[in-house]
Order: structure tokens, then C-alpha cells, then sequence
């Protein structure tokens, strides 16, 4: 009886085992459901722009500029051109019910005005904005926001505004407020710099003197990892809290100590060190400080970027020769190659969403530019093209966007792009050579 | 009640296969988005022992976990402390009735940033590595060390850099105080990254050649700077040539 038991049990264990493991190894692949579908329609918004009170003559000017470009950026919105509509644009108040029966006939969902100026009776020149909301599918004036604040947080109040309007309509953090860390020539150094998603507002977080390259956000935006050269001989891992400007090192280890990413829960970090020879991907858990080595071959192994879940990474290696890119379970086990197409594939990252990883990938006409794989393999799609050698992909915490660096113009510079090669756009524009760009997680 | 008796009988069998399915493979399956049971006891042989941080600077030198470097800020995401300033949306107020919003006072500017103002030992730091590196150059120079040139994608020695290598070997066993760092140079083709890979490896591959012409491996160190330090900045195979490169240079410490 029992021999039948556990026959049954191995046989079982065969068929089943077979077909759970189908089910698992789909599953492995972190594949969630796509938020930003092709057929997404995007809301129709329409801005009337901000009444500028008592406050300086460029204030509602510059509120109404910010907050458009992060509404077009968001691509949930569709910015309607109110007056080529016949939509009047001035002096609209929470009342002016015509006006938005107006809009709201020619197919805008949101309407979107504002005031600005200086706060009544503040002494130290404080200003102000209010923002409004009317939604054209329940009729009325959803509500409203008041910010206060000093000069140096105009650019801030309309991000924070467009991400309210983005969370109220998808639910999903917006970018808006979002940062990116990057490299920037300083002198004869490399120092990294944080600016906001747009470009604006960069600020120099690093002052060394040397060479401090590949930065990369913790999950929760406290912290930077990054390479840091020590005394021009070495190199190490260091991360700085940027709150305080506070600096550790985190892995000291004999040659290379190169391409440093936390996990997603920050409890470890992977990174490439080639103190065993060659290149080899190490996983730090950060509580234990207990090092793991996750790859063991004769070729260079590099650039590891986590799924979203952790459960796995993908990495680039040259253990076929040319460099290409591989995808492994978070122990180091069920290693597989993901690029076939070309022999140059590298410097992987895997989006947040998890349904693709971005990738440099050079051309038959070798141009190195960026590509998309999903993650079993399945789908690959070429996203920038022409001339310019294109580097270190980073996704915006939507999954819609790409920040990266390009020679396109010439010098080295920071750009962003739509994942579909849309909306190209150039976001650095001062010194001499910009480079590594990581995009923060959203709030 | 017939339904639900069946799906308690399905429930009942899947629950029973997961669990076999367990046992017969060798693997477990991993649940939740942290890998951490998986973690423990699956070291790789070949892997370094579980103290191999921290060896700071000193190349070789014994994996040490009491080096500075082995204290760091806790990342777990349990310790983030909430952010009033920029934190959480608070979605809109109503305005009915020409009420107005609540006022949001904004600071900071998102992410708080410290202010790092380039200081007198930065600045003193950045003067002495201009010196040190001034001094490297003067005494390479002098030395007539030469460098060793390499094709595209390759970290091969060439006919050429073998005879540049022999002279090398010669000067440094002439020269029993000296020490000898070779630096791997790139063009700007290709990853930052990938590049620093193929830096080091050309990199080692002048190390090696070094050895076995004879010189003490205990005399040489390898960096690689990738293409973030190059000798030539235009867009030319010429310029490209030059900039993959095994640089050798005396050691000024």
C-alpha cells in the first residue's frame, strides 16, 4: 500500500512537477500587467494658465510653463490648445460655469487654472499659488491646492501639482517630482550632481577631485551608491546619504569594484568585483555585511540590475566573448542568455514595472543606441536611432520613460525619451560632459 | 455546498502537489519579493569567505571586516523616516462655496540635498593629486616607459607592444625601488561600463606580459579608467588609436 502511495507520489511529482515548473518559469519573469497600454487613451486637459497677483511679473508665466511640460510628460494628459478650441483663456473663476460647458463640448475632460502671487501680510516675501480643478465628466470643480512657499520653489509647487493631478487620475505615483543622479566633468574630475527630472535645479553632491562614476539611487531616495577612485589607484563602492552629505564605503575589494545597485527592499547590494581574476557579479547583504559571490566563469560579468520583485537580475557578460546579456535568479542559479540580435549588448536595466529591461545595444551599422527586450526574450524593439554613441539607460519610476547619455550632439549630455523612441529631449545643457544618469523612485 | 466542496477538494490538491512539488525538486520555490531564505548556506565554492569586504587600498591584502568600511547606514526600508515636506500627495481640497485650500507650506526642494561646498581639504586634495600626478609623468617620462596600443574591442598584445613591454622590463629591473602602475584606457565607443571591463583586462594583459619577461608581479599594480580618462578628445580612429591604451607609469607612492 504504501509502495503504491509513493509511486503514485513520484509519478505525480513528474507530471506535475513538469507542469508547475512551465508555470514558474513564466511567472519568474516578473511580468505584471502593463498600466500604460498601447491603446491608453490619454485625458484631455486643457491649462487657462495662472492669474498673477501681487507677486514677480514671471511667476504665473513660469508655473503655467513647468506644470505643461510635466502634464505632456506625464502621458497620461493630452495638453488641448484652449484657444484654438475658441476657448477664452483669461480670468476664468470657480464659477464660470460657460467656460468650461465650452471645453468640455470640444472633448476636454480636465480644466486647469490657477492664481499666483505673494502671500498677504508674510515678511519674508513669501509667494503663493493656488491651483484649481474642474472635471468635466461629474460637472464641477473637483477641488483645489494652495502652496506656499519661497522663490526657490516655484518649479516645486507646479511638479507637486501635475503629480496630484496624475495620482487622481491613474492612482500611480507621477514623476514630476522625481530626480536624477549623474556624472558631470568638473574640471579635471568626474563629481556627481542630483537635478530634478527636467534638468533644473542641479547640485553638486560629490567634491573629490577625482573620478566618482556610475551612481544609482537607494529604493527609498535617501542614499547614493556610486564608484568612488581612491587615491587614483583604487576603487571603491561608497554610498552618501544625501540629506547630510555623509559618506561610507561599502566594499573596499582588490581591482575592480564597479556597478553598484541596491535591491529593491535595500537589503543588498549587487555589484561587479574582479578580485578573483576577471569581473564577477557579488551580492552584500547590507544587515549582515556578509558578501556572496552569484557568478563563476572565465568571462567578465557586469552591470547587475534587479526585477522590481529582487527575485531576479539580469547582468551583462562577455563569457561568449562579445559582451551580451544574461538573466539569473537573485542566488546566482538559472543563468540564461536574453540578447541574441549583434555582439555588443550591455549595461542592462530592468524596469520598474518589470515587463521590459533597457539596454545598449550596438547596430549593424555599429551605433551603439538603446534597445527593449522583455524579459523572456520574446520581444525586442530598437528605441533611439541615428548618430551618437548612447549609454547608461535609467527608467523613470512610470516605466514610460528613459533618461540616458548621448553623444548626439556632440559633447556628452543627458537626455530622456518615451520607451516607443518618442519625444526625444535633450535635459542637460551646461558643461563640457554629463554622463551615468540614474532616475529616482517616485515618492 | 456542492461547489464549495469541490473547490475545497481542488484547493486540497493543489496545496497537496505544491508541497510535493517541493520535495521533489531540488530547488525550493521561492515566495515573497525577498530572496533572503534562499540566501543562506548557497555560497558557491569558489566564492570568497563570508568576511571578504573591507580590505581597503592595500592590493592582496587579508579580506579585514574592522576597516572603517564595515560600518554603514541601515538601509532597510523600514528605517525611512517620513518626509513631511515632500512626502505624500494630500489630494485636493474642496472649494465649494469659494472656501479656499488648505494651505501646503514646500521647503527643501523634493529630495533634501546637503549643500557639499568644495572645502580647504578638497581643495588641498584636488591640488595634491594634480601633484601626484605630475610627479608620475615626470619620472614615467624619464624612465622612457612606453605604452602599449591595442585594436578595437581587444585586449591582445600586439607585435608592437611586445618590443615597447621588453623595454619596459628592462628599465624595471634596472630599477629595483621602482614601482610600476599600468592604467587600462579606452576608446569612447562602447558602456562606461563594459569599458572599465576591457580596461582592466588590457589592463592585465601588460601586467602579465610584464611577468613574463621577468619583472616581480609584486611590482606592478593595475587600474582601469575605462573611457572616463582620455588621452584625446576628438571623434577619429586616429585620436581613438591613442586613447586604447595600457599606460604605464612609475608610481609616485
Amino acid at each position: 500500500m504504501n509502495r503504491v502511495i509513493i509511486g503514485l507520489m513520484m509519478t505525480l511529482c513528474v507530471v506535475v512537477g513538469a507542469g508547475l515548473f512551465g508555470i514558474l518559469d513564466s511567472r519568474a519573469t516578473d511580468v505584471f500587467l502593463e498600466a500604460t497600454r498601447p491603446d491608453f487613451q490619454k485625458i484631455p486637459i486643457g491649462v487657462f494658465g495662472f492669474q498673477n497677483g501681487s507677486g514677480p511679473e514671471w511667476l504665473g508665466g513660469r508655473l503655467e510653463e513647468v506644470l505643461k511640460a510635466d502634464l505632456q510628460r506625464s502621458l497620461v494628459f493630452s495638453l488641448v490648445d484652449l484657444p484654438a478650441i475658441g476657448v477664452k483663456v483669461r480670468e476664468v473663476s470657480t464659477t464660470d460655469k460657460a467656460v468650461f460647458k465650452q471645453a468640455a463640448e470640444n472633448g476636454v475632460s480636465v480644466l486647469v487654472w490657477g492664481k499666483s502671487g505673494q502671500k498677504n501680510g508674510s515678511k519674508d516675501s513669501e509667494l503663493l499659488m493656488d491651483g484649481f480643478v474642474y472635471d468635466s465628466g461629474s460637472d464641477e470643480v473637483v477641488g483645489g491646492k494652495r502652496y506656499v512657499g519661497s522663490t526657490s520653489v516655484v518649479r516645486l509647487m507646479a511638479h507637486r501639482f501635475a503629480d496630484e493631478l496624475v495620482f487622481r487620475y491613474t492612482g500611480e505615483p507621477g514623476i514630476a517630482r522625481t530626480k536624477i543622479v549623474y556624472v558631470a566633468e568638473h574640471g579635471n574630475a568626474r563629481e556627481l550632481f542630483v537635478m530634478d527630472y527636467d534638468g533644473y535645479e542641479p547640485k553638486q553632491i560629490t567634491a573629490d577631485g577625482f573620478l566618482n562614476l556610475m551612481p544609482r539611487w537607494s529604493p527609498d531616495r535617501r542614499f547614493i551608491v556610486f564608484t568612488a577612485y581612491r587615491s587614483r589607484n583604487t576603487q571603491d563602492i561608497d554610498i552618501l546619504e544625501l540629506a547630510t552629505g555623509k559618506r561610507w564605503t561599502l566594499v573596499s575589494m582588490p581591482g575592480l569594484n564597479i556597478t553598484p545597485a541596491l535591491s529593491p527592499d535595500g537589503n543588498y547590494l549587487a555589484f561587479a568585483s574582479s578580485q578573483d581574476g576577471n569581473s564577477e557579479i557579488y551580492k552584500l547583504d547590507t544587515r549582515t555585511k556578509t558578501p556572496q559571490r552569484l557568478t563563476v566563469n572565465q568571462g567578465g560579468d557586469l552591470s547587475p540590475t534587479w526585477s522590481p520583485t529582487g527575485r531576479e537580475m539580469a547582468f551583462t557578460s562577455d563569457r561568449g566573448g562579445a559582451p551580451q546579456v544574461f538573466v539569473m535568479s537573485a542566488d546566482g542559479s538559472n543563468v540564461r542568455r536574453l540578447t541574441y540580435e549583434g555582439d555588443y549588448n550591455a549595461a542592462p536595466a530592468w524596469s520598474p514595472r518589470g515587463n521590459w529591461i533597457a539596454y545598449v545595444c550596438r547596430t549593424a551599422q555599429r551605433l551603439y543606441k538603446l534597445c527593449i527586450v522583455s524579459p523572456d526574450g520574446q520581444k525586442r524593439v530598437q528605441v533611439t536611432t541615428g548618430p551618437g554613441i548612447d549609454d547608461s539607460p535609467s527608467w523613470s519610476p512610470d516605466g514610460r520613460h528613459l533618461t540616458f547619455s548621448s553623444t548626439v550632439d556632440g559633447k556628452s549630455h543627458i537626455y530622456m525619451v518615451d520607451t516607443d523612441g518618442k519625444n526625444l529631449e535633450r535635459i542637460t545643457f551646461g558643461g563640457t560632459h554629463n554622463s551615468s544618469p540614474s532616475w529616482s523612485p517616485a515618492l | 455546498m456542492r461547489i464549495r466542496v469541490a473547490t475545497m477538494g481542488l484547493t486540497m490538491v493543489v496545496g497537496m502537489l505544491l508541497v510535493i512539488q517541493g520535495g521533489c525538486s531540488k530547488k525550493s520555490i521561492q515566495s515573497g519579493g525577498d530572496a533572503q531564505s534562499s540566501d543562506r548556506g548557497m555560497a558557491k565554492s569558489g566564492g570568497p569567505a563570508p568576511s571578504a569586504m573591507g580590505s581597503a587600498g592595500s592590493m592582496g591584502a587579508a579580506p579585514n571586516l574592522d576597516a572603517p568600511s564595515a560600518t554603514f547606514p541601515d538601509l532597510s526600508l523600514s528605517s525611512k523616516p517620513e518626509d513631511p515636506e515632500t512626502g505624500g500627495l494630500r489630494g485636493f481640497d474642496s472649494v465649494s462655496g469659494g472656501k479656499a485650500p488648505s494651505e501646503e507650506r514646500l521647503g527643501g526642494g523634493g529630495t533634501m540635498l546637503a549643500k557639499v561646498e568644495p572645502s580647504e581639504s578638497t581643495a588641498r586634495q584636488i591640488e595634491e593629486i594634480r601633484r601626484e600626478q605630475a610627479k608620475e609623468q615626470a619620472a614615467s617620462a624619464e624612465a622612457g616607459l612606453r605604452d602599449v596600443f591595442f585594436g578595437y574591442d581587444s585586449w591582445t598584445i600586439t607585435e608592437d607592444g611586445r618590443q615597447s613591454l621588453t623595454q619596459d622590463a628592462q628599465w624595471i629591473k634596472a630599477n629595483a625601488g621602482a614601482l610600476v602602475k599600468i592604467e587600462g584606457h579606452c576608446d569612447e565607443r562602447g558602456t562606461l561600463a563594459y569599458n572599465l571591463v576591457l580596461g582592466e583586462k588590457r589592463a592585465k594583459a601588460v601586467r602579465n606580459y610584464l611577468v613574463e619577461l621577468g619583472v616581480g608581479a609584486n611590482r606592478l599594480s593595475v587600474v582601469s579608467y575605462g573611457k572616463e580618462r582620455p588621452f584625446c578628445n576628438e571623434r577619429s580612429e586616429s585620436c581613438y588609436q591613442q586613447n586604447r591604451r595600457g599606460h604605464v607609469v612609475v608610481r609616485s607612492k
